[in-house]
């Protein structure tokens, strides 16, 4: 490991306790949520920002392999489309939690909550499509064409579908009057959480990557 | 409403996650830099 890379790590991890400790002691108890509930935005928030980050690079590299026809872009196509659906998956129950608290159910129906499980289908469906080809090649093809049509509707049913229909969630940042509508102390926990969780995905990311194109090497090499 | 020492707690709950999900992390960094070296990679 180099040694930027080292400092770079020791960085993450210092940065994120940081986080946690703003989370529940610099940012201030935001008013209208019941008791301490509405702390777990700055986790459940930075979740979902992460999905979207991992379903961009999967667009991304689904695209350069359709261009370019090489296997690595396919590694990290299937690479980021698993860490989407993990941080999509981990958003869900951070999400769950808060609206046990706030709304006295886990599941409510709400516009937010049918349109990230209609998202984790999907992309669910995008591992279902790469485990049933064998070939390396067509399944990269196949799937880099799934991704396409997979990312069409994420902005749409992340950004427009909650928007368009009446939610229980708060709009504080993003929101027809177009202004934050969260305390300032808030504001940078939230985005402090942001910067790690984006940080971590990269990380993650790396790994898995590296991981994947090891397996590649071993199946070029016939083992 | 919780107690502060009931947040002092969450919070150190979720340090020690956190601390998990990282040397976890760091201990497949280590591993794979000993795999990638060994394949020649």
């Amino acid at each position: 490991m180099t040694k930027t890379k080292k400092l770079l790590l020791a960085a993450l991890c210092v940065w994120f306790c940081l986080v946690i400790w703003g989370a529940f002691f610099y940012a201030p108890r935001a008013a209208g949520f019941k008791g301490e509930s509405a702390r777990i935005v700055f986790f459940h928030v930075p979740q979902a920002w992460v999905a979207v980050v991992a379903f961009c690079v999967n667009l991304v590299a689904s695209l350069q392999y359709l261009r370019r026809r090489d296997l690595k872009d396919d590694v990290r196509a299937a690479a980021s489309a698993r860490l989407g659906l993990l941080f999509s998956v981990l958003a869900t129950i951070s999400g769950s939690l808060f609206a046990k608290v706030m709304w006295g159910s886990f599941w409510n129906w709400d516009p937010r909550e049918v349109s990230i499980a209609i998202l984790l289908l999907i992309y669910a469906a995008y591992f279902a499509l790469r485990q049933a080809v064998a070939d390396p090649e067509r399944r990269g093809t196949l799937a880099a064409a799934y991704a396409i049509l997979a990312f069409v509707t994420m902005p749409f049913l992340v950004f427009v579908v909650p928007r368009i229909y009446w939610s229980l969630h708060p709009d504080t940042i993003i929101n027809v009057q177009g202004k934050i509508q969260m305390d300032s102390r808030m504001f940078q926990v939230l985005m402090g959480s942001v910067l790690g969780f984006t940080g971590l995905f990269w990380w993650l990311y790396s790994l898995e990557t590296r991981l994947a194109r090891l397996r590649l090497h071993r199946d070029q090499r016939g083992e | 409403m919780p107690a502060p020492e009931s947040l002092f707690w969450v919070a150190a709950v979720t340090v020690g996650i956190w601390l998990g999900i990282f040397f976890y992390c760091l201990g497949i960094e280590r591993r794979l830099r000993q795999l990638e070296e060994e394949e020649g990679l």
